[in-house]
């Protein structure tokens, strides 16, 4: 029976006093199906985001992006913007599949959490990373991503996706004989922003902050001890560098409610 | 919307407002197991997360006061406090450390919750990437919803295969035992088994997806699996290296 009906049949079966009850329980459930289809479909935004990447389809990659939204990979620094970010992304290779290439970017262990008003969410993700070059050696990589998501009309969108990679090592080295360093922020096409967190991959060991509470407690995932970390000076149990405002962006985009063209 | 009315007219006699009300308390039901099963991919999903980066202080808050824990052969540790202290003691004090790797990566979740709503359960696998190599953990974990609240209540996570990175094919490492390191558990292992290139198959908590029917592994043979199940060789291999009471040695052999 379709949700309508049936609370067509239920309204007309209740007394009069029952009748707003009713309306409040089934928009309830209403609301938390909502709530479990928008998960479901930010795991697949997230998943499609993966498969473009991996195939060097930054148009398409950089669709799923809100007007505004932002990208960052590394220490590569922050491109806002959905033309801005497809460009960047022609820094991971051409556009389209190239020969010899590969980009592998899975995208694993989703924690995504819709926003009781059902208009952002953040989702958490482990990206193990596999790149190759013909004729090079395999490279095994990985790293956390940290996104946010905001729905504008009927779609969600990727409001910010910041991959934080950890490690990157040889494919038959591995990381206690191995270990590549990220790149850079480009000096010809460079960043709209400098990298959120200044960090270095493996054998550093940053702890990409958490964007949703602690399942259990309900509680910010803090502090976070850091590892001391022999070239940045980190020391143990202190917080990340300074922590930048908000990502302004994204709470430009968060009020607005129609599609962005 | 003739359909509509003759609903209507029908839901309209009282008895049957009562199947309405049965059925708003079936579609309840459902919509909460799906949140359940969400909330408790989301409790192993973030234990990943906490292994990874030594975050052991986060981590034992996904525990009931009452949870035990069991990894690899190394025993059983009773109490969200000692799973503290096995984390802590074993792999050092929380903070991501310079120049390790432990990602312990958790995927394939299979996510299921009783009737009633109160207990639940997930078979699911670590995919461990860490400097010193690879590792297979695989999890048969219990979760138990508490003041509305879900929570890790059981987590066993025996070892399929642990390899240096030379890879699987040329090394393979054997099963933890109760000594190897950090402290001592509370209680022995609740099962000896050997790792890869032996067999160990964990009972599943749910049956056949398609037939229905369960699925156990024979328990005389769980964790005694030199070759595959029913070769020849699986069958010698049960009556080799057995201590007297059916166990398989893992470390140094017992001493009288």
């Amino acid at each position: 029976m379709s949700r309508r009906l049936l609370l067509a049949a239920l309204l007309l079966a209740a007394p009069a006093a029952a009748q707003s009850d009713l309306r409040t329980t089934l928009a309830g459930y209403a609301h938390r199906v909502q709530l479990l289809e928008d998960q479901d479909a930010i795991e697949n935004l997230q998943a499609s985001f993966g498969y473009y990447f991996d195939k060097g389809l930054w148009d398409q990659a950089a669709a799923l992006f809100s007007a505004r939204g932002s990208f960052e990979y590394g220490q590569r620094g922050v491109y806002v913007g959905q033309e801005r970010v497809r460009r960047a992304m022609l820094m991971y290779g051409p556009q389209g599949p190239a020969a010899g290439h590969l980009n592998n970017h899975m995208q694993l262990q989703a924690v995504i959490v819709v926003a009781p008003d059902g208009r952002t969410a953040t989702g958490r993700w482990q990206g193990m990373v596999m790149l190759g070059r013909a004729g090079d050696n395999g490279i095994w990589g990985v790293g956390v991503y940290e996104n946010e998501y905001v729905k504008e009309g009927r779609a969600w969108r990727i409001a910010k996706l910041h991959f934080y990679p950890t490690m990157f090592t040889d494919y038959d080295l591995g990381p206690a004989k191995s270990a590549y360093r990220m790149e850079g922020p480009s000096a010809l096409f460079p960043p709209d922003r400098p990298p959120t967190y200044v960090y270095r991959a493996f054998p550093g060991n940053f702890v990409p902050p958490f964007g949703y509470r602690h399942p259990v407690t309900g509680k910010p995932i803090e502090p976070l001890p850091q590892s001391p970390d022999s070239v940045l000076g980190q020391q143990p149990g202190t917080p990340p560098p300074a922590a930048p405002p908000a990502n302004p962006q994204f709470e430009r985009a968060r009020p607005q409610t129609g599609v962005q063209r | 919307m003739k359909a509509l009315l003759a609903a209507a007219a029908l839901l309209a006699a009282p008895a049957l407002a009562q199947g309405g009300a049965d059925r708003l308390a079936a579609l309840d039901r459902r919509i909460t197991r799906l949140e359940d099963l969400n909330q408790i991919e989301r409790l192993q999903r973030s234990y990943g997360y906490f292994v990874d980066k030594g975050q052991w202080a986060q981590l034992a808050d996904l525990f009931t006061d009452d949870a035990t824990l069991e990894i690899g052969g190394k025993g059983l540790f009773v109490g969200k406090a000692r799973v503290l202290a096995y984390m802590q003691l074993s792999f050092g004090p929380d903070g991501a450390k310079e120049g390790s790797l432990i990602n312990h990566m958790q995927f394939q979740t299979v996510p299921d919750v009783s009737p009633d709503g109160t207990e639940g359960w997930i078979r699911s696998r670590a995919f461990v990437m860490a400097n010193g190599g690879w590792g297979l953990p695989l999890y048969e974990n219990g979760y138990r919803k508490v003041d509305g609240v879900w929570k890790i209540s059981r987590l066993t996570g025996p070892f399929t295969m642990y390899a240096d990175w030379s890879g699987w094919g040329k090394n393979a490492t054997p099963n933890t035992w109760p000594d190897k390191f950090g402290p001592p558990p509370d209680l022995p292992p609740t099962n000896v088994y050997l790792t890869y290139p032996a067999y160990y198959i964990i009972p599943f908590h749910y049956p056949n997806p398609v037939t229905g029917k369960p699925f156990r592994p024979d328990r005389g043979e769980v964790g005694a699996y030199a070759a595959p199940p029913g070769t020849r060789e699986q069958v010698e291999g049960l009556k080799l290296g057995r201590w007297a009471d059916g166990t398989q040695p893992i470390a140094e052999p017992p001493r009288p």
